[in-house]
């Protein structure tokens, strides 16, 4: 009698668990995957000293990432779509975060080797985000599009929510504006901090 | 000898219907007590090949992927582990663990970022639940998995979608594919409960014939000792 009773009680116990279980867990990863990083202190025009040339002949595209951020993996792919339907003279930039006293090679990762397999984009390595810094991004993923006269013409992220691939409303921006070169506009960004707290 | 009375030759096949498929089913939850567990560890190795750190510059902590894997995962299959080990057989045990494992179909897909190749997982699903041969339960899971998508692309479509823009009605679409597979399980489920029906009255009607010939030899024996003894 008092071993059933006991039982009952650990089932009782573990159906409360169950239930808080399950609505904690979407709670807070609904409150982790939608809040996006800090926002960009976006440059309006193309940084005198942006360590990269700007594309003269069309619109450039800036990447700013993380090489460990696994939300930043969407970002790539999402980038990867943006040029399968931009412009053709599109050309693009990846800096990839390393600190300066970490080991060469600490930044060839899924994001370096996804970003160096996409058409005219060149990679680079970013030591200590100085490049990040220059161009006023904070957050990985965050994404840039200057025109050919090297006006800001979107500023934000390419991604739903932190580690999302699929179509969203930064990543038809970006699209639109790199055929047209007419607007401005931006979209929150998620992912890791670059240099620090995001 | 007695006529074998209808109404007690159905509760004998009844009770020993009864008997197989109750077997059946313990089996079944233990069966699904170890998937349940194997799925937990998939979810956390998931969590930590593809984001086992949140980063900061050079500062890492551990990904809130692992934390919902192991600590999520882990309080979502405490109760069918439990149900399973004490109340094997029991009809709350098998819709619990239907509810679960719809669950940590919810899980997987959200890991993987609501990759479409995930939601496959729903359907193996399914078509592990019907081994219990109890179709309230396909219900049950067909229940959960239909709110999970209904909410979850109300409140937050890329988690489920993998985009926002995914339309309110989606979640249908995704519903009828789970009903479409439903009717082919509650059809074989009680295709495969009335063969289990048919067993049983076989095995009585043998049991029924063994006895009378056993009846038989015994009243033959019985005469032929008392010929031989008035001889």
């Amino acid at each position: 009698m008092m071993r059933a009773r006991g039982r009952n009680f650990v089932i009782a116990l573990a159906a409360i668990i169950w239930v808080a279980t399950v609505l904690i867990s979407y709670r807070s990863v609904r409150a982790f995957e939608s809040t996006p990083g800090a926002p960009a202190d976006a440059r309006a025009s193309w940084p005198a000293n942006a360590g990269v040339e700007r594309n003269l002949s069309g619109p450039t595209l800036v990447m700013l990432a993380h090489p460990h951020c696994s939300c930043s993996r969407a970002s790539v792919a999402e980038l990867a779509e943006i040029i399968a339907r931009g412009p053709r003279n599109l050309q693009t930039v990846v800096f990839v975060f390393r600190p300066h006293d970490f080991q060469a090679g600490w930044e060839r990762t899924a994001v370096w080797n996804a970003a160096a397999k996409l058409p005219n984009t060149r990679v680079v390595v970013d030591i200590d985000g100085a490049a990040a810094r220059r161009f006023g991004a904070i957050t990985s993923g965050q994404t840039f599009l200057y025109d050919r006269a090297g006006v800001l013409r979107f500023s934000g992220g390419i991604t739903s929510a932190r580690g999302h691939r699929g179509e969203n409303s930064g990543r038809d921006s970006v699209i639109r504006l790199a055929n047209t070169s007419a607007g401005f506009s931006t979209h929150s960004v998620f992912g890791c901090a670059i240099g620090g707290k995001s | 000898m007695e006529p074998v009375n209808g109404d007690d030759r159905d509760s004998r096949i009844d009770a020993l219907t009864n008997e197989r498929l109750t077997a059946r089913r313990v089996r079944v939850d233990r069966m699904f007590a170890v998937l349940l567990v194997v799925q937990w560890l998939a979810a956390i190795a998931t969590a930590v090949f593809f984001s086992p750190y949140a980063w900061a510059g050079r500062e890492r902590a551990i990904h809130i992927h692992v934390w919902i894997a192991v600590v999520g995962g882990g309080g979502l299959i405490l109760l069918p582990i439990l149900l399973a080990w004490f109340k094997p057989g029991a009809p709350i045990t098998r819709h619990v663990i239907a509810a679960a494992q719809m669950l940590s179909s919810a899980l997987l897909i959200h890991l993987s970022g609501g990759r479409i190749e995930t939601h496959f997982h729903v359907f193996g699903s399914l078509a592990f639940l019907a081994f219990y041969l109890d179709w309230p339960v396909l219900v049950t899971a067909t229940i959960i998995v239909a709110a999970d998508h209904f909410l979850r692309g109300v409140f937050w479509p890329e988690s489920v979608y993998g985009t926002v823009n995914a339309e309110w009605w989606r979640f249908l679409e995704h519903a009828f594919w789970v009903v479409f597979e439903d009717i082919f399980l509650i059809w074989s489920c009680a295709l495969a409960t009335r063969e289990m029906r048919e067993n049983a009255a076989r095995q009585i009607e043998v049991e029924d014939l063994s006895e009378q010939e056993q009846l038989k030899s015994a009243a033959l024996e019985m005469a032929m000792a008392e010929m031989s003894a008035s001889a």
